[in-house]
């Protein structure tokens, strides 16, 4: 931000130098481009193939003047009025580039698609020839990268000649090469191929895989052996990238469904009550997780980023104080009547849900994405690993161990296993099962908060998110084996990996239908589940 | 026959009891349920709960601002508008009963509701059966004409071809290939079996577009996010999405979408039932570029845009409405249309029977929102609207990139399809 005003600035200081009309050498009209920038799709097209003039030739001094004028109209902070317009960011005129405000009620001009794209790729190569900081001249490349067909001839070339930072200048000469795909040398044709090889995808395999017809294919056996040696390795790196993703799709998948599953699968396999508040649970946790958002961005605005960090205890507790109020006042006498405590806890989840959407509304709430779980990196082929579900995947990870330490590892967890193996025997040898009973409700919901706290940054937060986990959730507990962690993650995990692979060959409907029949299936032959808890269950 | 009479008749009695007796009994949701000779009332079927909520929720609140903004002026044939309000719940078949309800028990003088087509066409046989007069404030899929709906927003032909066409033109990106991504129900199949038709008819080879479908609330979009990009890099053209899912499927397919680092100049989406509530909670800046369709849009110039603002924010803050009062949609301001169109026929027919109202429909204008003067003739029950197509902007809303130069006449019946 500071740094596109400081371009501003530098840009508006260099123009208010060269300013007289008599200085401007190559004759750009200034005031043409900015009506053209004001003007309709077409003539913003024009204004964009004038900037895109400049980019590549032109002097320095008009350079500096467009530079803020492509980012200027891709933000709408151009105010066009009737004497020209104002770059509304700096408050200069456009034109002359002095300080004035914009008369009247002024027209912030809008993009068409088409020629969004265009400005978004003038910026860059105007930022690439003359923005000031290397840092801005890299991302300008970045961007200029995507779209490698539309970068125009011979720009790369004069910022390569142009760039004073070694590094930079090598990258740019390295997408010059890849660029360099059409130009009529052979050889840098070539070189252009093994370049795109590099960096396997479906879209380098249809552009190499176009050069087939080419003439050159037919004539020149180099050509024609680096065109198929291209093809091999994209394909190569495309078949790892689409196994990869598969996986990485399923293991994502797989980490929701697990997280909405583990507390329930304490709470059912421990007392048998089949908790259909489990899913406002998560919402609440979810709810939780945007108060603590909230309340950083009051108290420490500086931690806000760190909010989904902060929030882990903070949701845990109190969606396990829930589930421990809920079992002391209400289910804590339903116990001889599992149908009652069915209806109890579906009455809990209607109550819960409306009390959210009295007290919120009934909106998405607004989250932070923190940079943590922002977008994503491309891998390979296709492959883009995408922070956010990589933040479930790792949560559900840490979740699962420490579950898992907790029930193996600590006398709580003796005592929980113990009362679901055998209630009875274990009330007999002193256990208190009734507490057993309440603190496993209370660490079940708390799971269920912690899982509402990871499905933040993937899903859209309101009162009824809660409803789309609930039967998933179930699935997976009664697939896995009632009561067993084990059974969970590998029912989680097998649910995932099939929905994955089912899903791009039938459709996502299907999916679910062939799943649901799947475990209708299994569950006749082993109606136990994955991994029965071997004891005298009732 | 005797005994099934009587069972018949007290259940019905029994339930009109429940109803009247409680209005906090369950299924029974009629709020203001005192039979009143004086006032003449209107009723509304949207969602207070369930997964349409968030959208549905706050056309109830629309319908009643216009209600009094009618009633300020002295009310329609000299009585005053009173509105019921009805949760069916998000659960189609719970619009039919309430419909039933509402028309048969309160004996409103016109229905206002419905948001997915699926809720509209429940309420369909009971509106025909008990003669009842129905406002459907969404653009739909078309291929409907009962003399018992109002179809106060587009059918296709004047929503989705446009903005399909401003793809496919050279202003928009000579879109060449099509995604279509739908929820599983009437609207998106039968919007996609015209689009299909329409393809064809500009010469575009089947090769060139693809379907998918998924249920209704899906969320998971990371499997189909990869299926649109591989998609896309088959090259042959300039790739668009159109998407057709609806509900919580909008912001959470819109959030795997840029996380995948697709951006708009890449792939547009076209999102035919995107609205600015949508994007609530949705980091835009990503998302900027992409595109929806709608007769309204909050952005639209003019005095009849401006005041309906005005009064929307007033009348969230003067009567503690949970929604937003700077956010305007759509759907929001064709139940505001309805409203309107309904009292004009009214008075023009001097009367509140289904019949005459319907009779006094050739001929009705109104001065929308959305600054077309919108109009309806005696052929049909559709009403005639301007098209909007709006680019998602930073802000959460969306900038018009085109409108229509006016109001097309609405063609009830595709020829695609």
């Amino acid at each position: 931000m500071n740094l596109t005003r400081l371009t501003v600035v530098v840009a508006g200081l260099l123009a208010a130098l060269l300013a007289a009309p008599t200085a401007r050498a190559q004759g750009l009209d200034r005031a043409g481009l900015i009506a053209n920038l004001c003007g309709n799709a077409g003539a913003m097209g024009e204004a964009a193939a004038v900037l895109t003039g400049l980019a590549m030739s032109g002097d320095a001094a008009d350079r500096a003047f467009a530079v803020p004028l492509a980012r200027a109209v891709i933000d709408r902070k151009l105010a066009c009025d009737d004497a020209g317009a104002v770059l509304t960011e700096s408050g200069l005129d456009a034109v002359t580039r002095a300080p004035r405000a914009a008369a009247g009620e002024p027209r912030t001009p809008v993009l068409s698609l088409k020629n969004r794209a265009t400005y978004e790729q003038v910026d860059a190569a105007l930022a690439l020839r003359a923005a000031p900081e290397a840092a801005q001249r890299a991302a300008a490349l970045k961007t200029l990268e995507r779209r490698p067909a539309l970068i125009p001839e011979g720009l790369l070339d004069a910022a390569a000649a142009s760039e004073p930072d070694a590094g930079l200048k090598a990258d740019i000469e390295t997408l010059a090469q890849t660029a360099a795909l059409t130009a009529a040398d052979p050889a840098a044709r070539i070189r252009a191929l093994a370049r795109i090889a590099d960096n396997p995808s479906r879209r380098a395999l249809t552009q190499v895989s176009a050069l087939t017809a080419d003439p050159a294919y037919a004539a020149s056996p180099e050509f024609r052996a680096a065109v198929d040696e291209a093809t091999a390795r994209i394909g190569r790196g495309i078949a790892v990238g689409d196994v990869l993703a598969t996986a990485y799709n399923g293991l994502s998948f797989a980490s929701i469904l697990f997280m909405a599953a583990i507390g329930l699968a304490i709470i059912f396999g421990l007392m048998g009550v089949i908790n259909l508040a489990q899913g406002e649970l998560i919402m609440i946790g979810a709810y939780v997780t945007w108060l603590v958002q909230q309340g950083l961005r009051v108290v420490a605005p500086s931690l806000l980023d760190w909010y989904l960090v902060l929030a882990i205890p903070i949701a845990f507790v109190v969606t396990a104080a829930i589930g421990i109020a809920l079992e002391a006042s209400l289910l804590r006498h339903l116990y001889k009547r599992p149908l009652m405590s069915l209806l109890a806890t579906w009455a809990v989840s209607l109550f819960l849900m409306n009390l959210v959407r009295v007290v919120f509304g009934t909106q998405n709430l607004q989250f932070e994405t923190p940079f943590y779980v922002t977008g994503g990196v491309p891998v390979i082929g296709d492959f883009i690993f995408t922070w956010n579900r990589m933040f479930a995947i790792a949560f559900a990870v840490v979740t699962l161990a420490l579950t898992w330490g907790l029930v193996r590892r600590t006398p709580f967890g003796l005592n929980i296993r113990a009362v679901t193996q055998n209630r009875d025997m274990a009330a007999c040898i002193g256990i208190p099962t009734r507490r057993v009973d309440m603190m496993a409700f209370g660490l079940g919901s708390g799971l269920a908060g912690l899982a509402g706290l990871a499905l933040s940054p993937i899903y859209s937060v309101n009162p009824q998110m809660g409803q789309n986990f609930i039967i998933d959730a179930f699935m997976v507990v009664v697939l896995g084996g009632v009561g067993t962690i084990a059974g969970t993650v590998v029912a989680a995990l097998g649910i995932g990996q099939i929905n994955v692979l089912i899903e791009p060959l039938w459709g996502a409907v299907a999916a679910k239908v062939i799943v649901l029949l799947m475990i209708i299936a299994f569950l006749q032959w082993r109606p136990e589940g994955l991994f029965a808890v071997k004891g005298r269950r009732k | 026959m005797v005994n099934i009479t009587r069972r018949s008749l007290l259940q019905a009695s029994g339930l009109a009891a429940v109803g009247l007796a409680s209005p906090l009994s369950a299924p029974a949701f009629l709020r203001n349920a005192q039979a009143q000779s004086g006032p003449v009332k209107l009723g509304c079927l949207f969602s207070s709960s369930g997964t349409m909520a968030n959208l549905e929720g706050r056309l109830n609140y629309v319908v009643k601002m216009a209600a009094d903004e009618i009633n300020a002026k002295g009310g329609v044939n000299g009585r005053t508008i009173d509105v019921l309000v009805s949760d069916p719940a998000s659960d189609w078949p719970l619009y039919a009963q309430s419909a039933k309800q509402m028309l048969q028990q309160e004996k409103v003088s016109a229905l206002f509701g419905c948001w997915t087509s699926v809720s509209r066409k429940t309420v369909l046989p009971v509106v025909e059966q008990e003669n009842g007069l129905l406002y459907y404030p969404l653009h739909f899929e078309g291929d409907e004409n009962s003399k018992n709906v109002v179809y106060v927003n587009s059918p296709p032909a004047s929503s989705v071809l446009p903005a399909v066409d401003y793809l496919m033109g050279e202003e928009g990106v000579s879109a060449k290939r099509f995604f279509m991504l739908g929820s599983d129900y009437v609207w998106p199949r039968t919007i996609n079996k015209q689009l299909k038709g329409y393809f064809k008819s500009k010469g575009i080879k089947e090769s060139a577009w693809k379907e998918e479908y998924v249920p209704f609330g899906f969320t998971n979009f990371q499997t189909l996010v990869n299926q649109i990009r591989a998609f896309a890099d088959e090259g042959g053209g300039q790739p668009v999405v159109i998407l057709t899912v609806v509900g919580n499927s909008i912001p959470d397919f819109m959030r795997e979408f840029a996380n995948q680092g697709i951006l708009a100049t890449d792939i547009p989406v076209l999102g035919l039932d995107m609205v600015e509530a949508d994007l609530e909670g949705l980091d835009t800046a990503k998302l900027v570029g992409h595109l929806n369709c709608w007769a309204y849009l909050q952005n639209a110039k003019g005095p009849a845009n401006e005041a309906f603002l005005k009064n929307w924010a007033a009348y969230v803050k003067a009567k503690n409405v949970p929604f937003s009062g700077t956010v305007s949609i759509d759907p929001m301001v064709s139940a505001y249309d309805s409203v309107h169109l309904w009292a004009m026929a009214a008075a023009k027919a001097g009367s509140f029977d289904v019949p005459e109202v319907s009779k006094a429909f050739a001929g009705l204008t109104f001065d929308c929102p959305s600054g077309y003067k919108i109009s309806m003739t005696g052929e049909n029950n559709y009403v005639a609207r301007g098209v909007f197509i709006g680019s998602v902007n930073d802000k959460q809303g969306f900038d018009i990139l085109w409108q229509s130069k006016d109001t097309p006449k609405p063609v009830p019946f595709s020829p695609y399809g």
